[in-house]
């Protein structure tokens, strides 16, 4: 689904990324674990098309098109979703003129027509409960006021609503409590499919407690410096990144 | 198509010929005693070419263009047309005017002209005074026929009275309305200027005063869709402990358009409280202004006064000033003011577009959004999506 060949990429004339490589295949759960400032949501920044970035090496594929090539929105009706690690407040946008407009430009790309308003009342109910979220945040502005919690959760919400295909989780779990994070686990785990693959980027062990990897990597410095599986996070946990590394 | 042909003149000939027509148009005869009195003190003097002298007025009408100065006006009143809204005729009620002989809180407040406008202002050969005693509504919908139509209102609110204020213009050619409003104690006026400038060939000048008494609110919502000239003055006075006064502005200045506010607060007892919330979204080769003053005297103790505003440009030939100004006098105050310009931030519009928004949709639902701050504290629903429309209408994607 998803291929990262030799990818390099710099901010401001800085490099950041130096030659990372990754193969995500439907249906797959990834974990990038890594320090901060190790380049891991630039890799999520390059992904989905965030401007500011130059890609000056290798090559990015998703289901045999060159992403790079794609506008934001075009990476987005292909079926690739960010879940941001800061959620933007957009104050004087309802969080349902906003899904409004992303739902019915998604359908628009299929060649599908808009939904009328009841349809998209209930299909937002129904994933608003899936994330427990309360009724009136659908009237609230776009992650204005919302808690930390709130934030992160509603961009799983956004996920479960626009079906992707793809999902880039940027430290979803950071700043979550132990309830919250069960939910967050709790409404993936709903929507893993065979169809379906994520790429979780987080530097804790504990969101993958709750979301079983099938492959674990470590970026460091721009580069992907080991893979493995499941029990890889363990390893990491328990030793800490200098001594895993310097192990390697 | 009609032709205008217009005899062209210099800024200072065109400001020399203003004067002198608005000082010939006044009728004397019908100027209520009180405003007689201004009118005499100051109009003789008045004359509008001082605001390229004068380094006062030079100061406040810096940033605004002052070009349709050249043409040869002739004073034409309006005409006065049903508001061209439906939902204000369900209410439509016969509000009559007083009679001029009446003394009126409002004529008694009336305050003396500090610009050669207001001083001219005040003759205007229509004149309109008003009482509002109960709980009403009152809509003031005036049309000009192309020329300059000047017009002067002043309303009483009467104590306790909770009342409404629509101010609706239409037509083209230079509208120069000077608007005095008396609030009494515990009193409210709402006070709504919907105002769409079709074209260049229309001219808003509001010049509008309030006084506030003990405990009296007043409320002001200015939507303007501009793709004419506008000047907006505000002055208020909160006089009376207690009064408070909400200003709005929501203005989104077209290609070509201008719009100009220009807002004083002055505080004047203790305990009372001011905010003024003003948004511009200004498209290419559009102009805004924004001159916002408190003044807080020295025995307005125990003051609040808030100001913001913001204005967001959608191109580089978009322009904005903005000059807030304090002058606070007393030490136990509370008062706040921001101030920003700048263009679309790369962030929001990332994040709609990461979720398969178009781009041109995207700024499209944030440059409203950005008025939307504003809009969504009027009151009337009715004349919120008025405002909506009209501004997801003209923004130029
Ligand atoms: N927009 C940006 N402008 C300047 N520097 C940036 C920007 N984005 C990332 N960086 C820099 O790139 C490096 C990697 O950052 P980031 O990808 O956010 O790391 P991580 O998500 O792994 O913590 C950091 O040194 C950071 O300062
Ligand atoms: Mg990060």
């Amino acid at each position: 689904m998803l291929q990262i060949q030799n990818l390099h990429a710099s901010v401001e004339g800085r490099s950041i990324l130096k030659g990372v490589n990754l193969e995500v295949r439907a249906g797959e759960v990834h974990a990038i674990m890594g320090p901060n400032g190790a380049g891991k949501s630039t890799l999520a920044a390059i992904l989905t098309g965030k401007e500011g970035y130059e890609v000056t090496e290798g090559e990015v594929l998703f289901e045999g098109q060159n992403l790079l090539d794609m506008a934001p929105e075009e990476r987005s009706h292909a079926g690739i979703f960010l879940a941001f690690q800061y959620p933007v407040e957009i104050p004087g946008v309802s969080m349902i003129q906003f899904l409004r407009a992303a739902l019915n430009a998604h359908r628009m790309a299929k060649g599908l027509e808009p939904l009328d308003s009841a349809e998209l009342m209930s299909l937002l109910r129904e994933k608003a409960a899936l994330l427990k979220l309360e009724p009136d945040f659908l009237t609230r502005s776009v992650n204005e006021g919302f808690s930390g919690g709130e934030r992160k959760r509603a961009e799983i919400f956004q996920m479960a609503i626009l079906d992707p295909k793809l999902v880039i989780m940027d430290e979803t779990d950071s700043g979550l409590d132990i309830d919250a994070l069960k939910i967050v686990a709790e409404a993936v785990n709903a929507l893993r499919t065979p169809q379906r693959a994520f790429v979780l980027i987080t530097h804790y062990y504990r969101i993958l407690q709750y979301i079983r990897p099938d492959v674990v990597h470590i970026l460091m410095d721009g580069r992907i410096v080991r893979s493995g599986d499941a029990s890889l996070a363990i390893e990491l946990e328990e030793k800490g990144y200098d001594l895993l590394i310097s192990q390697a | 198509m009609e032709s205008i042909v217009q005899e062209q003149l210099s800024l200072e000939e065109g400001a020399a010929h203003l004067t002198q027509i608005l000082r010939e148009s006044r009728d004397e005869q019908i100027l209520p005693v009180l405003l007689r009195q201004h009118v005499s003190l100051q109009a003789q003097q008045a004359e509008l070419g001082r605001i390229f002298t004068d380094q006062s007025l030079k100061e406040d009408w810096k940033y605004t263009p002052l070009d349709f100065l050249r043409r040869r006006w002739q004073v034409k009143p309006f005409e006065e047309v049903s508001p061209p809204f439906s939902f204000l005729e369900d209410w439509r009620r016969e509000i009559v005017p007083i009679p001029l002989h009446e003394e009126t809180p409002a004529l008694r407040s009336f305050p003396e002209p500090r610009s050669p406008w207001e001083a001219l202002a005040v003759g205007a050969p229509t004149h309109r005074h008003y009482t509002l005693k109960r709980d009403e509504r009152l809509s003031l919908a005036f049309r000009n026929s192309g020329e300059l139509a000047p017009l002067t209102c002043t309303i009483s609110v009467s104590p306790l009275a909770d009342c409404e204020v629509w101010l609706c213009l239409s037509g083209t050619g230079f509208s120069l309305l000077r608007l005095h409003f008396h609030v009494g104690r515990e009193g409210r006026l709402r006070l709504y200027i919907p105002d769409r400038l079709e074209n260049q060939s229309v001219y808003h000048y509001f010049l509008v005063t309030g006084y506030l008494e003990e405990y009296a609110t007043v409320e002001t919502y200015d939507l303007t869709i501009a793709s004419g000239w506008k000047r907006s003055e505000i002055r208020l006075q909160l006089g009376g402990t207690g009064a408070r006064a909400y200003l709005h502005g929501a203005a989104h200045v077209l290609s070509a358009g201008m719009m100009d506010a220009a807002i004083r607060v002055e505080h004047l007892a203790p305990h009372t409280e001011s905010n003024q919330l003003f948004r511009s979204l200004v498209e290419a080769k559009g102009r805004s202004t924004f001159q916002g003053r408190i003044y807080v005297h020295r025995l307005a103790q125990k003051t609040n006064a808030y100001q913001s505003h913001k204005a967001l440009l959608t191109a580089a030939s978009a322009v904005a000033y903005s000059r807030p100004q304090l002058e606070i006098f007393a030490d136990d105050v509370r008062c706040t003011h921001g101030v920003t310009t700048g263009f679309l931030q790369g962030e929001m519009l990332f994040y709609l577009r990461a979720r398969g928004i178009p781009e041109g949709l995207a700024k499209q639902m944030l440059y409203e959004a950005f008025l939307t701050e504003v809009i969504e504290k009027v009151p009337s629903p009715s004349l919120q999506s008025w405002a909506s429309e009209e501004i997801r209408r003209n923004i130029q994607s």
